[in-house]
């Protein structure tokens, strides 16, 4: 059972625990300030699984946004995904649905990176397999920790960790804006359409509507080509 | 271990809407192809969504002090240009605002 593509999958995906676990912690934190209980914040880890995706909703949350608005913006979020799952499916032949079901729940940014990086003939289903494993656990056990560890933290700390999930999502745009001028201002140009549509529409909605007609104008003269998938949202 | 049904509800729902667009491709092998105008919108939405996540919100994460996300943001921005990895940039932005809140 235990085969030779799995162990080397779980090898390859050692190096990930040192990024999965801080921001799980981060986001546990997160989900506990936005009044989570520890339970619920490790339930949504273990079912969910999408780092970004989680952030933003105990984000929203913390914010009082409706249920389907941050299901909503969520599925928006994880929509790249397909694209993701589509470039790993190509390269894995065969195998039997309920494994290559099994495999696609491995599909996050870095599992995606890892896999495709990967030479094609050692590309395999339980290859993905073992990236999941080692994954979902770090996963696991960041979540845990911040979990537990939010309670014990001194007020003007947690006070100071509102701002983690701006630095995040900051410190995945700029290497991508940096080095493309039109890139840079489609995110100018989102920014300033979240901040007028929220005038009128509620934040959770704003935040949808822009995200939307944002990548929409963006097709039009945004160019990606040099552009590597380093998006890690 | 009690979770409430609201909290539920929308952890079902986003494990759903997390686990369909990855689970999409592995059912209809070979059978899913993108126009390349269909693609470039999907990959271009992160960025979208991620700038509408940052902006207007880090102006009120503290409501009663704007200058608090201003300055964490400018530290992870200023931190995120020298190419420095992610959880630099947000340990640097928690620094400095910890340092602006033990000041002021």
């Amino acid at each position: 059972m235990i085969s030779k593509e799995f162990l080397y999958g779980i090898k390859r995906a050692v190096p990930v625990i040192l990024g999965f676990v801080p921001v799980g912690i981060a986001y546990a934190i997160m989900a506990r300030q936005a009044g989570l209980t520890a339970f619920e914040t490790v339930f949504m880890s273990l079912s969910v699984f999408a780092g970004a995706s989680q952030i933003m909703a105990v984000g929203m949350y913390a914010q009082g946004a409706g249920l389907i608005a941050m299901i909503i913006a969520t599925f928006i979020i994880n929509l790249r995904h397909v694209i993701m799952s589509a470039c790993v499916f190509n390269k894995i032949k065969g195998e039997k649905t309920g494994l290559r079901l099994l495999a696609a729940f491995g599909v996050t940014d870095e599992g995606f990176a890892i896999f495709t990086t990967e030479k094609e003939e050692k590309c395999s289903a339980m290859y993905m397999v073992g990236i999941l494993l080692v994954t979902y656990l770090s996963w696991f056990a960041g979540s845990v920790i911040g979990a537990v560890a939010s309670s014990l933290l001194p007020k003007i700390i947690a006070a100071s960790l509102g701002i983690a999930m701006y630095a995040m999502f900051i410190g995945l745009l700029v290497p991508g804006i940096r080095r493309n001028l039109r890139l840079g201002f489609l995110v100018a140009m989102t920014a300033c359409a979240n901040s007028a549509f929220g005038m009128f529409l509620e934040p959770s909605w704003s935040l949808v509507v822009s995200t939307l007609l944002g990548a929409a104008a963006g097709v039009f003269f945004v160019d990606l080509k040099e552009q590597g998938d380093e998006s890690e949202a | 271990m009690k979770v409430r049904l609201r909290i539920f509800l929308l952890i079902m729902g986003m494990t759903l809407v997390t686990y369909i667009p990855r689970a999409l491709p592995a059912i209809m092998v070979g059978r899913l192809k993108f126009s390349p105008k269909a693609e470039k919108f999907l990959r271009l939405i992160p960025y979208t969504a991620m700038s509408a996540l940052i902006f207007p919100g880090v102006f009120t994460m503290d409501p009663d002090r704007v200058y608090v996300g201003i300055l964490g943001a400018a530290a992870a921005a200023a931190l995120a240009w020298r190419k420095m990895p992610v959880m630099v940039c947000v340990l640097g932005a928690i620094a400095v605002d910890l340092i602006v809140y033990l000041v002021v």
